[in-house]
């Protein structure tokens, strides 16, 4: 297995609130978007444009808004909570401005 | 696969990645996810032009960590192990190399151990500390793995752990367990279920669930 194919323990081994949704071992994604949010994260980290660990905090903080009124039924789901971290870390990077 | 309920924690409560509701895009709104699907795709657009990614590059991590990281590795592994008796001694004396074989790899540097039941011995994984898994070939340890209830009393009683996943062991039979950590991980090769004599590697691979190859579980023919 090359390089390239490598899986960052970093990502799969996050626990507790931001751990990734999984069923029998295997990632689960419901659509589109939320591969491609998925997939935006780890490239960027990858590039070292974000520490992976900043990425996580903000997403920690992004599940918990999630879970503050009722943390059985979150008012938004795992992917959406991942985008609004997303969000979060490009904006401190001022990266999200249009050019 | 099926295997053992990933989805609540070993106390029965509903963890965050339990099949709730907002976890399941088809309990979004349309208009709700269209607005999500937008919001990705001006990230997405905008980065692209930065020059940062392109749809290539997004597609390669997908496929890997959606279709490369999975116990179906480790599952290949072991139906190798069962039908090449050689295969199966290099990865008991090498495992790492002998997964590497079969295109299996991912760890930086922690080496991986094969332990192997027998009708005298029955092997289980645990990581007391922490929930280091042997993730190139299992692929994302179950919720129940980074439980604390899991994690102590697998060590203190792991007879009375096995019996909660309905696994009985004899009393003659030794009982080892595993502690993983940073530098090693283990995978457990289950005894190949008698009964199996014909079958073909790809229908003894679809025997081989997650759970026997940490050990709560026996591999059992359906």
């Amino acid at each position: 297995m090359n390089a390239e194919r490598l899986v960052r323990p970093a990502i799969a081994e996050m626990n507790g609130t931001p751990a990734l949704p999984r069923k029998s071992g295997e990632l689960v994604f419901h659509d589109e978007w939320e591969r491609r949010a998925f997939a935006m994260a780890v490239s960027l980290a990858e590039q070292g444009i974000f520490e992976w660990n900043d990425f996580q905090q903000q997403l920690i903080k992004a599940v918990a808004r999630a879970e503050e009124n009722d943390p059985l039924n979150p008012s938004r789901g795992y992917y959406e909570s991942w985008l609004a971290a997303l969000e979060a870390v490009l904006a401190e990077k001022q990266m999200l401005e249009e050019r | 696969m099926s295997g053992h309920d990933d989805e609540h924690d070993h106390d029965g409560h509903p963890h965050h990645d339990a099949p709730s509701n907002p976890y399941h895009g088809s309990n979004r709104s349309p208009e709700r996810n269209e607005a999500l699907a937008q919001r990705v795709a001006r990230i997405e657009g905008l980065l692209t032009e930065k020059g940062l990614f392109n749809k290539a590059t997004l597609d390669r991590i997908v496929e890997i960590y959606e279709h490369d990281l999975g116990p179906l590795n480790g599952a290949k592994v072991i139906a190798r192990a069962w039908v090449d008796p050689d295969y199966k001694q290099r990865l008991l004396d090498n495992a790492t190399a002998a997964i590497a074989e079969l295109g299996f790899g991912g760890l930086q540097g922690e080496h991986l151990i094969v332990v192997e039941n027998t009708p005298a011995i029955h092997n289980v994984v645990v990581c007391t500390l922490c929930s280091c898994y042997p993730w190139p070939v299992l692929g994302l340890p179950p919720t129940w793995y980074k439980d604390a209830a899991y994690r102590s009393r697998v060590v203190i009683d792991p007879r009375g752990v096995l019996a909660d996943f309905g696994t009985a062991i004899d009393d003659d039979v030794e009982v080892r367990v595993w502690d993983s950590s940073a530098e090693v991980r283990y995978l457990v090769m289950p005894e190949r279920p008698a009964g199996t004599e014909n079958l073909s590697e790809d229908e003894l691979t679809r025997l081989v669930e997650r759970d026997a190859m940490i050990g709560v579980r026996k591999v059992v023919l359906a």
